[in-house]
């Protein structure tokens, strides 16, 4: 209980002078509309995300990768009575419940936030072959032409797409990459991208 | 401007602001709307094209197929492919199409196709980005059918909006059209009150007050037109017999002496009772009186077969009988029949030598003067009482004026002048002695001849004789109105109108046509003057007249008033703009008459002129009987 209250102090004061990945409001909501355990999600997640700063990257990757795995499978059906919902990362992790896209909307922010560029991550459609369903992945590029490595739900290593044989690629999405091409245009990028982009900015939890 | 005009405008300018803002949003709306659409489009294509893209694993020959498969079948301004690192791979762009809707519509509003992107993968990698921007011809024709329909059906809803506000409009200001009438009629003297008040509050505390407003005008009228008529018969009637008196014949007889009098000629007869202080003696007062009446009552039987004859007491025991158009044998069998039936009147108590009646007999003719007609009756009268015979009938033969121009002659003056158009206007002037202003011009008719000319005096009688003072009448209208005099251009005129024209079935239509085709644009003021006598008789009748005068600004006037006992309501409803009456009318009222005739006449405008001024000496009498208004001789003397 000390150590719980000695990180909220320390975060609390390095967040004055430090960008964090979860801000104070949005931990207090989460506090208020969950419970303590939900809190202390993001508090570890918070912690685990300032450690990994100064990380290599597979390091970084993994890391990540493993750290939301942890949070449980649920169709968004179960979990939202939607068919299909993009939640952002604060909802997934509040509510320690999500799908394929959660998991790889999570992991990509946070990924972003540990200094990846967002053009080597791509939402990659994938069929799975062991499932025999539509699954997605968050796949990593160190360079646009290189083998990517895989960022699974379904697996707790990072792997090399080849090593992937259970799945067969059907399209990358990766929605900074149509925003920075449509803000010259001043449009839109599609539409559950910018639903979520605004989901994140008003801190939906 | 009227607050009708002013609402009128401010509505037509406040809904077309609105229609045209509304239209303008709904445009811009539907605009931005197609422009989304055009975005929508472009983004499902990218979307379902990477993904088909995706299939060819990085082969550009197969890529650019599908992408030329894909743009040939729809309508796009450009498909391009670009690869990670920005360098363009393929692209089909096609030339701008110029839509089929009007130059500035394109010029004025810009639509620009929005670019839309989707990445494309090759297996796991992706290799590059699609764009995809549709085209803009089809969101132009598109965009030009919303604004042509929103334009239609915004007039449409305009006009019907706009006839819907005016209708509304006209509803809620009619009570204001109402008492800008009554204002009218208020200004103008008339007497409208509003028996339907506005339910709008303010206009209908505004129509309570005119209605007092005029309510208490029209009572000053009533008030003074019923004491006028109960003065004019205090002043005017015997309180015995309830015949009129001496004042009255010589204030009446100029209507039948006059040149254009209807009936030429007829018979005076004065009638007297001889031996009234016996008579009273023998039977007691209270006898006689009724002796009176029963002389009164024979009297007005004899008379009544006679149009427009007279009856009047002219003192205690003289009566004046006037019988227009009666011949002097006529008058002589009346006279003997009554001189007979007066016995079975006289009580046998009486005695016929001393008390009897005399019967003056005198034949007239309307180019005599008062006083000639009374003087030749008095004369009759005298010998009828004196003759020795038991009849005491007397017929006083007159030397007639010999004709200096004979019947057939006066036909041929009068025929050559309206066949030669040589009908002409004398002019005289009616002024206001307080101010020396002149009122108006009294236009009188002329005839020329080769040689002479006739005034309307002179020819008048021959032509009613001759049955053609309603062509004389008529010609002279027509010339008036259809070449008037030059000197007469910005004056007001008078021109008296008789009552035989009037009275004639032809003459109102004839007018009418007159009117219609010289009267629109007259260069002067017009006032009809009619005789008060068909004023008064016929005032139902002839509304229609003084509509039809109204019509072309016309007003009417009115001449030969000498204020009967009657109601006067006649003033009201016909609104002349003056009366005319003999100066010795006015001379002879008692100041409560003349005061109340000058209080009715105000209260609603009208005028009194007094005629036949000949001696300058009058004019101190009129002025302070406050008539200001003169006609006849004096008028040259003031200049």
């Amino acid at each position: 209980m000390i150590l719980r209250y000695i990180i909220l102090f320390l975060l609390a004061l390095t967040s004055a002078f430090t960008e964090v990945y979860v801000s104070q409001d949005i931990l207090n909501n989460v506090a208020k509309k969950y419970n303590k355990f939900a809190e202390n999600r993001f508090v570890n997640m918070e912690h685990k995300l300032e450690g990994l700063k100064d990380k290599t990257t597979i390091i970084k990757l993994n890391t990540v990768n493993t750290f939301f795995n942890e949070v449980s499978y649920k169709s968004d059906m179960e979990n939202y009575n939607i068919s299909d919902y993009w939640a952002t990362p604060w909802e997934f992790l509040a509510r320690d419940a999500g799908d394929c896209e959660d998991y790889v909307i999570a992991k990509y922010f946070a990924l972003k936030y540990l200094g990846i560029d967002p053009k080597q991550m791509y939402f990659t459609y994938v069929k799975s072959t062991q499932f025999k369903e539509a699954h997605m992945v968050l796949t990593y590029f160190e360079t646009p032409t290189s083998e990517p490595l895989v960022l699974d739900n379904n697996n707790h290593f990072v792997l090399p797409a080849s090593k992937r044989v259970d799945l067969t690629p059907v399209y990358n999405f990766n929605g900074d990459v149509l925003s920075a091409s449509a803000k010259k245009a001043n449009q839109k990028t599609t539409q559950k991208w910018d639903e979520l982009i605004l989901n994140i900015k008003k801190g939906k939890i | 401007m009227t607050l009708f005009k002013q609402l009128s405008i401010l509505v037509t300018l406040l809904l077309l602001s609105i229609f045209t803002t509304v239209l303008g949003v709904n445009f811009q709306n539907s605009a931005k709307s197609v422009q989304d659409q055009l975005y929508t489009d472009a983004k499902n294509t990218a979307t379902s094209l990477s993904l088909s893209l995706a299939s060819a694993n990085g082969n550009i020959s197969m890529i650019s197929t599908m992408i030329n498969a894909n743009f040939d079948n729809g309508t796009y301004q450009s498909i391009s492919l670009v690869d990670m690192n920005g360098q363009l791979l393929y692209e089909r762009h096609s030339e701008r199409k110029i839509p089929d809707v009007p130059k500035w519509f394109v010029k004025y509003i810009p639509i620009k196709a929005p670019i839309a992107a989707a990445n494309v993968s090759a297996g796991w990698n992706p290799i590059g980005l699609l764009n995809v921007q549709c085209d803009t011809a089809t969101a132009y024709m598109h965009l030009y059918t919303i604004l042509y329909s929103l334009t239609i059906s915004f007039a449409v809803v305009f006009i019907v909006s706009l006839i819907l506000l005016y209708m509304l409009l006209i509803m809620l200001l009619k009570p204001l059209k109402n008492i800008r009438l009554q204002a009218e009629a208020i200004s103008n003297n008339k007497f409208i009150i509003q028996e339907k008040l506005p339910y709008t509050q303010d206009f209908k505390e505004v129509v309570q007050v005119m209605n007092i407003m005029v309510k208490k005008v029209e009572d000053i009228f009533n008030h003074a037109n019923e004491t006028l008529r109960h003065q004019s018969e205090l002043l005017y009637k015997d309180e015995a017999t309830g015949l009129y008196n001496k004042k009255y014949l010589l204030n009446k007889l100029p209507e039948y002496l006059k040149v254009d009098a209807q009936r030429p000629d007829g018979i005076c007869m004065m009638i007297a009772l001889s031996g009234g202080a016996e008579a009273n003696q023998a039977l007691g007062r209270e006898l006689v009186d009724k002796l009176y009446v029963d002389i009164t009552t024979m009297l007005k039987r004899q008379a009544k077969d006679f149009e427009n004859s007279l009856v009047v007491r002219m003192n205690g025991t003289e009566f004046f009988l006037l019988l227009p158009e009666c011949s002097e044998e006529n008058a002589l069998s009346l006279a003997n029949y009554m001189d007979h039936g007066s016995t079975i009147l006289l009580s046998k108590d009486l005695d016929e030598k001393v008390t009897f009646l005399s019967f003056g007999v005198y034949k007239y003719h309307h180019t005599q003067s008062i006083k000639q007609v009374i003087s030749a009756s008095d004369y009759a009268l005298a010998q009828a009482k004196v003759i020795p015979r038991k009849e005491h009938v007397y017929l006083h033969k007159t030397v007639s004026n010999e004709e200096i121009i004979g019947k057939e002659e006066w036909r041929k003056l009068i025929k050559f002048a309206l066949d030669h158009n040589t009908i002409h206007f004398d002019t005289y002037k009616v002024l206001n002695i307080k101010s020396g202003e002149l009122v108006h011009n009294v236009l009188s008719i002329t005839l020329l001849s080769e040689s002479q000319k006739y005034s309307y005096g002179h020819f008048i009688a021959p032509a009613i004789s001759l049955g053609l003072d309603i062509e004389v009448h008529k010609k002279a209208i027509e010339k008036l109105l259809k070449e008037p005099p030059f000197e007469l251009k910005n004056t007001i005129c008078s021109l008296r109108l008789s009552e035989h024209y009037l009275d004639n079935p032809a003459t109102y239509n004839e007018l009418k046509s007159l009117f219609e085709k010289y009267a629109k644009n007259l260069s002067f003021k017009l006032i009809i003057e009619l005789p008060d006598i068909v004023l008064a008789k016929n005032s139902k009748q002839l509304q229609i007249f003084k509509e039809l005068f109204e019509n072309y600004n016309i007003q009417i006037g009115i001449f030969e008033f000498i204020g009967e006992p009657r109601d006067y309501n006649y003033l009201k409803e016909l609104r002349p703009a003056y009366i005319k009456a003999e100066v010795n009318y006015f001379l002879s009222q008692t100041n409560e008459n003349l005061s109340s005739l000058q209080v009715a006449a105000n209260s609603i405008g009208i005028d009194l002129i007094a005629t036949s001024v000949m001696e300058i000496e009058a004019l101190s009498t009129l002025k302070a009987h406050k008539i200001n208004m003169i006609q006849g001789r004096a008028t040259e003397m003031l200049g």
